[in-house]
């Protein structure tokens, strides 16, 4: 009873690491495109931001969270970018800059709209980078403390 | 070979081999008696033999059947994953997935994958994949060895 219990735990600590992992995708993009599209005001002469356009992004980023997530295979937290990450990270620019076009964001501005695209795809590349260098200390810090559980076992079988 | 068994009162146990030759049958029989703690038997085509649990890599079911691994042999278990780890009560072997127990002392590297799975190489250069599931554990388990 005591281990289905457990198991029962484990699958809702799952899903929330999971939804978690969602929700800090949808920050993390929002206030990098947020940037954006603040530096695009802030070029065209506006120094206020449109509270519509902020609700709409963020909306955005949390769906397309969960699309990159359960659709497109965590494209920018891949062990590598192979065909199928960069056509996500494509498709995914392409729903941005089709809703950022809707949206009416960037005043339907094509120049802006294609450079939004392109500091999208920076953003994810910059992203996929971050957390592959992450992985790569964890990877160090992983084989430290195996090292020292080996150790630590034979030094416990030996006088055993 | 005579067999002299005799049941005695008081005093310590104990066995003595008496032997003009040291065959691969006594060194079975001596490797049994001064070892029986750190060895498992199993079936390998048939035969009933033993292997230490220091040689075993990872242990896998397959279909019902526990199957132990080692760098030169698979040895077919009797009971279950389950019982293998209740048996040998050893924390160097560890639940990798549904269906895999790993000797973590015969992981030569780790590798952190993405959705925080673990690739574990092991000597024999086979790679075992830690699901995330169980990665949590495993990470607890070598960090237990710090505290």
């Amino acid at each position: 009873m005591k281990n289905s219990d457990k198991k029962k735990l484990s699958l809702w600590e799952l899903y929330l690491t999971k939804e978690i992992g969602i929700e800090f995708k949808a920050c993390l993009y929002f206030f990098a495109f947020l940037f954006f599209y603040c530096m695009y005001r802030v070029i065209g002469g506006v120094y206020d931001a449109s509270i519509l356009h902020m609700t709409e992004l963020i909306l955005t980023c949390y769906i397309i969270g969960y699309i990159q997530v359960y659709l497109l295979w965590n494209f920018d937290e891949a062990d590598a970018l192979r065909v199928k990450e960069v056509s996500g990270m494509v498709l995914c620019t392409a729903i941005y800059c089709v809703l950022s076009w809707l949206f009416n964001w960037l005043d339907r501005n094509i120049i802006a709209t294609v450079l939004f695209g392109a500091y999208i795809l920076f953003t994810y590349f910059c992203v996929f980078l971050v957390y592959k260098y992450k992985r790569e200390i964890d990877d160090k810090k992983l084989n430290e403390d195996l090292q020292f559980f080996q150790t630590e076992h034979k030094k416990v079988h030996d006088k055993g | 070979m005579i067999v002299d068994i005799q049941k005695i009162e008081s005093g310590d146990e104990s066995i003595t081999i008496r032997y003009k030759e040291l065959t691969p049958k006594l060194e079975k029989i001596i490797g049994i008696l001064e070892k029986t703690e750190n060895k498992v038997w199993g079936k390998l085509d048939s035969k009933t033999v033993s292997i230490s649990i220091d040689d075993i890599f990872y242990i896998e079911s397959v279909d019902d059947k526990v199957f132990a691994y080692t760098g030169e042999q698979v040895v077919r278990l009797d009971g279950t994953l389950n019982s293998f780890l209740m048996d040998i009560n050893d924390e160097s072997f560890f639940r990798c997935s549904k269906a895999m127990v790993i000797n973590v002392n015969r992981v030569k590297a780790l590798k952190s994958l993405a959705s925080n799975r673990i690739d574990a190489t092991l000597e024999s250069g086979e790679h075992i994949i830690i699901s995330r599931r169980y990665a949590s554990d495993f990470r607890r388990l070598l960090k237990g060895a710090r505290s």
